[in-house]
Formats: structure tokens, sequence, C-alpha cells
């Protein structure tokens, strides 16, 4: 079974419009590297540098990944990944 | 029950057991400034005075537009003919809700000249802003008075919210380090929003209120709450690990980076031009293919090379260079210009 990642609204435009995508990878930067070759523009989107960029924050099947092991967080079959960025409109 | 008369409007409130009348008495002494009201700010100023909060600011530099009507719901027809601003049309409809509270519009630009004043005799802070400038403003008062303050942001089918108490949960920008770079995060304006998902989290955001006024702190939100309507999702983010986890610069090292000016932005009315110029210190660099992806969405006449856009809305002029900075024709008023600015380009 492998890892769903869910797109948020604002990145869709560069995922072919998808809601999620169920990926393969052992850690959460091998999943994300596997988005960025499936979707190449969604990348920008994420990261700066190398870097998740600071206001967008990657969650584990609901858990932070700072505080869990960054992007190396291992992942598993069957895991969710969601990628939040923050929310501005009010 | 009590026999008290001038309670008896709140009878139902004070039979839940999570407020009785011991409680009720509680949210009469208290004072909440709330920030902005807008499509959050009026549902939760609507809720607030009715609940029978004694006194309640209500802060905001806006006024009301008919693209306002289908989501801010204190507002209608009569009071944009009367061009009132959204804070005074606000206090007006809810004084008649509920004569025995205070309410008092203030009809301003947060910023960190002023936020201090505004925010220094409230029990609680609610956010009703459109901006992360503002909310990291709200997130270094809040820290700096350790006073508790509650996030919420809401556009088109989703929102979030989250209750922050200074030293005992994650602030803000444990969370999220940094704002999103002009136009990154969206606007109501370029993506739209649905009255329902501004109604959940502004509720959501009340009732932390309720919990806090009437001393329960055991009982808030300590996780990021995620709701999107259109797609049914609902996902509580567990966040409280990361208190002392990250270094944060505002909550761990008292940094007051936004209150200092250190970061924010820089208006400036460019004098003969009937023009404002906003720039940031934090600079950006903006997607401008994308920008004018969602601006043309909104009918209007967009146009791009790779060292400036310019697009019109509301009549007036915009010239957006990469780094974020932009200079709104048609106007000399930096408050207005900063609304048009929160709008269109979003920070």
């Amino acid at each position: 079974m492998p890892i769903k990642v869910h797109i948020p609204q604002a990145m869709r435009q560069h995922a072919d419009g998808q809601a999620s995508v169920d990926l393969a990878g052992a850690n959460v930067k091998e999943v994300l590297d596997a988005l960025g070759q499936k979707f190449p523009n969604i990348v920008g989107r994420i990261f700066d540098n190398g870097q998740v960029r600071r206001f967008v924050n990657i969650y584990l099947n609901d858990e932070d990944i700072r505080y869990l092991n960054h992007l190396e967080s291992a992942t598993k079959d069957g895991d969710v990944l969601s990628i939040i960025p923050a929310v501005a409109g009010g | 029950m009590s026999q008290d008369p001038t309670l008896e409007r709140y009878s139902r409130q004070m039979r839940f057991g999570g407020i009785m009348e011991k409680g009720q008495r509680k949210l009469l002494a208290s004072r909440v400034t709330l920030c902005g009201c807008g499509a959050l700010g009026t549902v939760m100023a609507n809720a607030l005075v009715r609940a029978g909060i004694g006194f309640v600011r209500i802060v905001d530099r806006d006024f009301i537009e008919s693209h306002n009507l289908q989501r801010q719901v204190l507002f209608d027809e009569a009071d944009i003919a009367a061009n009132l601003p959204k804070a005074e049309a606000a206090a007006r409809k809810l004084r008649v809700v509920n004569s025995s509270v205070t309410v008092e519009p203030v009809v301003t630009d947060i910023d960190r000249t002023n936020i201090l004043e505004l925010s220094k005799d409230a029990d609680v802070i609610l956010d009703g802003t459109d901006n992360f400038e503002i909310r990291y403003l709200i997130n270094d008062v809040s820290v700096k008075l350790g006073k508790p303050w509650v996030y919420g942001g809401s556009i088109g089918g989703h929102g979030q919210t989250m209750t922050i108490i200074p030293g005992q949960t994650p602030c803000l920008r444990c969370v999220f380090e940094a704002a999103p770079a002009p136009g990154e995060a969206g606007t109501c304006e370029t993506a739209g929003v649905l009255a329902p998902i501004v109604s959940i989290i502004a509720s959501f955001q009340v009732a932390e209120c309720l919990k806090l006024l009437t001393g329960q702190p055991e009982t808030i939100n300590r996780e990021l709450v995620y709701i999107d309507v259109w797609e049914n999702i609902t996902r509580r983010i567990k966040i409280a690990p990361l208190l002392g986890k990250v270094d944060c610069p505002c909550c761990q090292r008292k940094k007051f980076e936004w209150l200092e000016g250190e970061m924010g932005s820089q208006t400036t009315s460019l004098c003969g031009r009937n023009a404002v110029q906003i720039s940031h210190r934090c600079a950006a660099k903006l997607n401008f293919e994308e920008m004018a992806s969602h601006l043309k969405q909104m009918g209007g006449e967009v146009s791009f090379n790779r060292f400036m856009l310019k697009f019109t809305a509301e009549g007036h002029e915009f010239t957006v260079f990469p780094d974020g900075r932009a200079i709104i024709k048609g106007t000399n008023d930096i408050d207005k210009a900063r609304v048009l600015y929160a709008k269109y380009i979003g920070h």
C-alpha cells in the first residue's frame, strides 16, 4: 500500500488538479522527491533551496515533521502525508 | 438558576454546564479586542455580543462593499448606501442586539504603533484579519503581554484555526515560521471564499474565547484544526510538541520583530503622484505568471514582463515589482492602499 500525499488547493494547478496522489518512499524526503518527479512545477511551491518553505508545513499522519525527524522522518505503507500552507484570508 | 433578571437573556447559555452563572458573570466582566471585522470578524462579533462579553472592541480599517454581503453577516445594503465603515456598522447592529454590553468600534489600520494600545486591556485577542502582517503583530503582542489569542483563516472552501496561550502552547511563529510572501497565499479576492467555512472557523474561535474568558484554559483546543467543507476533510494536527522544540524568535527568544518594525511593510504616499508605494522589509520573489492567472480570473486587464506586472482593480492601477513592492495609483490614502494591497496581492 503506498503513501497518500494530500495536495493543498493552492498547489493543485501544479499537480494536474489532483487533490491527492499515491506515492512510494522510505522517508518524507523520498516521498516528496517522488511528488516532484511526477509534478516538477510543484517543487518550487514546497521547497526553497532544498528547505521546506517557512509558511508551508508537512504533516505525517497529522504530526508535524519538525518534531519527528524532519524530512528524514520514516514513512511506511498506508501513511498519509499532508502539505498544508498557512491560510491568510479572513 | 439565577434570579437576577439581567441574566435572563443568557439563561440557555448558563444552563450549559461549561458556562453556568459563574461563567456568565465572568463573560460579562470580560474584555475582548477583535482585530478585523470582515467575514470571520462579523461572525465572531455577533456571537461575542450575544453571549454577553462585557466589552467588545471591534477594530477594522475598511468600508463595506456589495461583494462583502455574501458572507459578512452583520452588514446590509443600507450600510453600503450610508458609506459606513465596517467597525461602525457592526457596532450599530450589535448595540440593537444587546444594549447591556459595551461595543467600541475603532476605525483604524492596525499597525505596530497602535496594537499595544488596542490590546493591553483585553483578556483575549481574536483574529478576524485577512493578512499575516497583522497576525504576526498580534502574535508579538500576545507573547509580550502574556495574553491569549485565537488565530483563524479561511479561503476557498477551507480554513484553519489554533489557540495560542503564551508559554503554554506553541505560538503562531512556532507553527508557521514566516508569513507567505506577497502574492503567494492567495486572498479571498483572488481565490474566492464560501460563507460556511467562514462561519465554522469563526465559531471555533468564539468557542475558544468563551473557554478562555471563563477561566478554563485546560479545555482549549491544542491542535491546528484544518477543515475543508467542500472536500469533506477535517484534520487535527498535533502541534503541542512544537513548543520549545523549534527555536522560535518570538516565544522562545522574545524577539518581537513585527512589533519592533524589523519585519512588515512600509508605505509611502508618493507626493504629487496620487499614488502610494508599499514595500516589504523581507523581500519576496513573486511568480508573475501565477499572479496574472489569478487576477485574470477576476476579469481584469493584466500584463507583465520580467520586471513588473500591471493590473487595474476598483479603478486603481497597480504596478507590482518582483520583490513585492507595489505602486497603487489613484489614491494618496495609505490605509486604502494597504487594503487594496491585502485584497489583490496579499501578504
